[in-house]
């Protein structure tokens, strides 16, 4: 275990008692500590906190006061410190998505994150910035042009590229590298160009802490690992101790009892609403797949897994092979339009971005899937969608004070509802949701989770997207499992449980 | 219910939005307050208000009329069109030259008049909805071609021989009372009104122009919408060309941008009025009013012409800064309710 005494020279690292509050607490009195020279895996499912851990030590989150941040002895105090503090400290973000711009060459990418050298005239200094990051990719043993833009390299070399531009201006005195899933975006054999340099920043006594969701690629690379779930520490120590079951288990956490859900009485025997056969979308290839009305199948699946993919092809938002047939009926390949037309209805994970009119009012949202029902004769009839505002919200939850306030008065929790309500007021035959709950309170959770069992008990097929796997457990009948474009695992009855899937996520391929 | 959320800032307590309805109807109470102020004024006031000014003051809003309300389409799609003037200056000169160079009958040159707003528009909502180009470059580069054409054509001349007072009537005649250019571009943007608030597609051109994207997951063919504005701007703006023929006599050999920027004032002006926040054609008439009323007034009280024309700059000026203002507050409700 890691030495807990304060101002150990050894930790060059340190987080005591860090917390975050937004409406409800996400980081709970965390006591973290990155030794020197040690590769440090940060394990824990989505909204365990890691990435809010993170955020607040790259201080672009402010934690709660009251806690304590330590970068090389030097004692921050959790309500002063800021994103100066860590670049003081010689710590080192690589964000997720690299923060590259893929259109400028490497170079201007490494001028952009720090400066643009001059000439004595003040014009940008091409040669020599071009010299000092040929220099600095040497460094990273990347034998690349600085002259070409970002957008046409690897995966892989993006990533290096990125390491070296945050590892631009360290000499010899060691820094810590900080790497949010470095490798969530990188196909399995491109991986170990990445750990070869992770293994030369160790040996140059460098510290590097990172982010990942794939176990068999932890066991790889890391020394240390620290579990969080629910926005506290659950497990850490050296890899050692750590295999591979009991990291599962600690990130998965026990099932308490309580809602799960109703299973379908019965086999069902008419042609199932929604059938993919040797489908194809983003990542997808040759997907199979059937659900029977009254049936929610839950999708698991990684960041770039193709979950969301799915989703996009089925309603028509993203160019897709093969075949979707509802009801029997093979579906053009027309965009949304036909999609909507046969039935399909789906609530996108971004719902500010793709979902909400935030000035319109709340009856309008309510009523903007199911506009043909309120015209006669060419004529809209305002007065009517107006009038059956209030008893739709009732029937979907929705509060709000009443049916005329703009969408963006309302919480997240009714926004969602009624967003959701405007597909369930059209009876959908098939229901996609990705991510239905995310960022909601507990309460609204619950309601939503009851809507979407009235619409399948109703008839309705749904298709369910989450990384939430406790969602997933009680809500689904069924879990399928996504893995790098593949459909690698069918859950079924008592297989649908946290363990089970967290088990199929990660095992598989990695 | 305990997580009910806080009250729009536009309801007060009593339940009444009083907050609200003095922001929609200010610049109702302006254009009047404006109209007492100049019948009032003695240096201006019995001219003012005799009855040849008043029916010049209407007439000469019809044109303008109809090229504002050309500009709503695509604006409630998002979209500001930069062509609207020179596409009712190009379809002036269209009939014009077809009336007085090759003696087509009458109907038939109005109508390739209003024809040749139509595909414009439609040009331009192929190039921006379709081909992806960016609007503000591609009907600012328009309105500068057709007006370089009209330049080409008439050679700086208006042409005015050869049109027949049965169009001219139109522009300076009555029906019951009432000068015929006021009925027809009244009965435009009467029917303009109804397809953008009484019509299914009128309601899926305001919710591509709030969230483009939204619009699609729900089904509709936005690009086909963002095409439909833009041929109802050019069909619009193309009988407001045929009717500043009938107002004039003659064709313009401007390049229609002096008729670009009053319509453009009033188009934004119109989002402050009525619906705050979305351009209407309520809006637009009571904008162009108002513009009407000041300038009117002004010349009468004795302003030197300049004065007009910083005037409707500064008009266009406020309407982009109170339609910012509409538009942070409306932000800054969201921002409340995400955080």
């Amino acid at each position: 275990m890691i030495d807990p005494t304060p101002g150990d020279p050894e930790l060059v690292l340190r987080v005591t008692r860090l917390s975050k509050t937004y409406a409800t607490r996400v980081v709970t009195g965390v006591d973290w500590a990155l030794r020197p020279g040690r590769v440090h895996a940060l394990l824990g499912g989505n909204g365990s906190g890691k990435s809010t851990l993170l955020k607040m030590i790259a201080g672009v989150v402010s934690p709660d006061p009251g806690g304590v941040i330590e970068i090389g002895g030097v004692h921050h105090a959790s309500e002063s410190y800021g994103p100066s503090a860590a670049a003081g400290g010689r710590l080192r973000f690589v964000h997720q998505d690299l923060g590259l711009v893929d259109d400028l060459s490497i170079a201007d990418n490494f001028a952009l994150a720090t400066r643009y050298p001059r000439t004595r005239l003040g014009a940008v200094d091409d040669r020599a910035l071009v010299r000092h990051v040929r220099a600095q990719l040497e460094r990273r043993g990347l034998d690349l042009d600085p002259r070409l833009p970002v957008g046409l390299l690897r995966p892989t070399e993006r990533t290096l590229v990125a390491i070296a531009r945050a590892f631009d201006g360290v000499e010899a005195e060691p820094a810590i590298l900080v790497l949010d899933e470095p490798t969530a975006s990188l196909p399995v054999d491109e991986v170990a160009h990445l750990f070869d340099t992770i293994r030369e920043l160790r040996g140059l006594g460098h510290s590097i802490a990172f982010v990942s969701h794939r176990l068999g690629e932890v066991a790889e690379i890391a020394d240390d690992v620290t579990i969080l779930r629910d926005g506290a520490v659950v497990g850490e120590g050296e890899i050692s101790e750590f295999p591979e079951a009991r990291i599962v288990e600690l990130i998965a956490g026990h099932p308490p009892e309580g809602a799960r859900a109703r299973r379908p009485s019965g086999q069902t025997v008419a042609a199932p609403a929604l059938s993919l056969r040797a489908f194809g979308a983003g990542p997808l290839h040759d997907l199979g797949l059937d659900v029977h009305a009254g049936e929610i199948v839950g999708v698991a699946g990684l960041v770039g897994s193709g979950r969301s993919s799915l989703l996009r092809g089925i309603f028509g938002d993203l160019p897709a092979t093969g075949t979707v047939s509802v009801a029997g009926r093979v579906l053009p390949h027309a965009g949304t339009g036909a999609a909507v037309r046969a039935g399909i209805a789906f609530v996108p994970e971004d719902r500010q971005r793709d979902a909400a009119y935030p000035e319109r009012p709340v009856w309008e949202n309510l009523s903007a899937a199911i506009l043909a029902r309120y015209r006669r004769f060419g004529r809209l009839s305002t007065r009517r969608e107006r009038a059956d505002a209030p008893s739709a919200m009732a029937r979907f939850r929705v509060r709000a004070p009443a049916a005329s306030v703009p969408l963006a008065a309302l919480s997240g929790g009714n926004q969602q509802k009624v967003i959701l309500a405007r597909w369930l007021r059209a009876d959908p035959r098939v229901l996609l949701l990705d991510e239905p709950t995310q960022g909601v309170d507990a309460v609204a959770r619950d309601e939503i989770h009851e809507l979407v069992r009235d619409a399948a008990e109703r008839g309705t097929a749904v298709l369910v997207v989450s990384s939430d796997l406790e969602e997933l457990e009680q809500l689904s009948h069924r879990v399928i499992v996504l893995e790098g474009g593949r459909l690698v695992d069918d859950l079924r009855g008592d297989d649908v449980t946290r363990e089970a899937i967290t088990h199929a996520m990660h095992e598989t391929g990695a | 219910m305990t997580d009910s959320p806080a009250p729009s800032p536009a309801t007060s307590q009593s339940g009444i939005p009083w907050r609200s309805i003095a922001e929609r109807y200010a610049l109702v109470v302006l254009v009047v307050g404006l109209f007492v102020l100049f019948a009032l004024l003695p240096a201006s006031g019995a001219v003012f208000t005799s009855p040849q000014n008043l029916r010049a003051l209407v007439s000469n809003q019809g044109v303008p009329l109809l090229i504002a309300v050309a500009a709503v389409f695509p604006l409630a799609a998002g979209y500001f069109d930069f062509s609207v003037g020179a596409v009712a200056a190009s379809s002036s000169v269209v009939t014009a030259a077809a009336l007085a160079d090759f003696s087509t009958p009458l109907p038939i040159a109005v109508a390739l008049g209003v024809l040749f707003g139509m595909i414009t528009g439609t040009v331009l909502g192929l190039l921006i909805a379709y081909a992806g180009v960016n609007p503000f470059i591609s009907t600012l580069g328009v309105a500068t071609l057709l007006g370089g054409v009209i330049f080409a054509y008439t050679g700086g001349l208006r042409i005015s021989a050869g049109i027949p007072t049965e169009l001219t009537d139109i522009g300076s005649r009555d029906w019951l009372g009432v000068p015929r250019v006021i009925v027809v571009a009244g009965a435009v943007a009467l029917a303009a009104w109804w397809i953008l608030s009484q019509t299914v597609f009128g309601r899926r051109l305001y919710a591509v122009g709030s969230n483009a994207r939204a619009t699609h997951l729900l089904g509709v063919n936005v690009r086909r919408t963002q095409l439909l504005a833009f041929v109802a701007s050019g069909t619009i703006a193309g009988l407001g060309g045929v009717l500043l023929l009938a107002r004039n006599g003659g064709a313009t050999s401007d390049n229609g941008m002096m008729m670009l920027f009053p319509a453009l004032t009033a188009v934004l002006l119109s989002t402050i009025v009525i619906h705050v926040g979305r351009p209407s054609v309520p809006g637009v008439v009571i904008a162009i009013l108002f513009i009407a009323v000041t300038v009117s007034g002004l010349t009468l009280v004795g302003t030197p012409p300049w004065v007009n024309q910083v005037f409707n700059g500064a008009a266009l000026l406020l309407a982009v800064a109170f339609a910012r203002l509409a538009g942070l507050r409306a932000t800054r409700g969201r921002k409340k309710a995400a955080g």
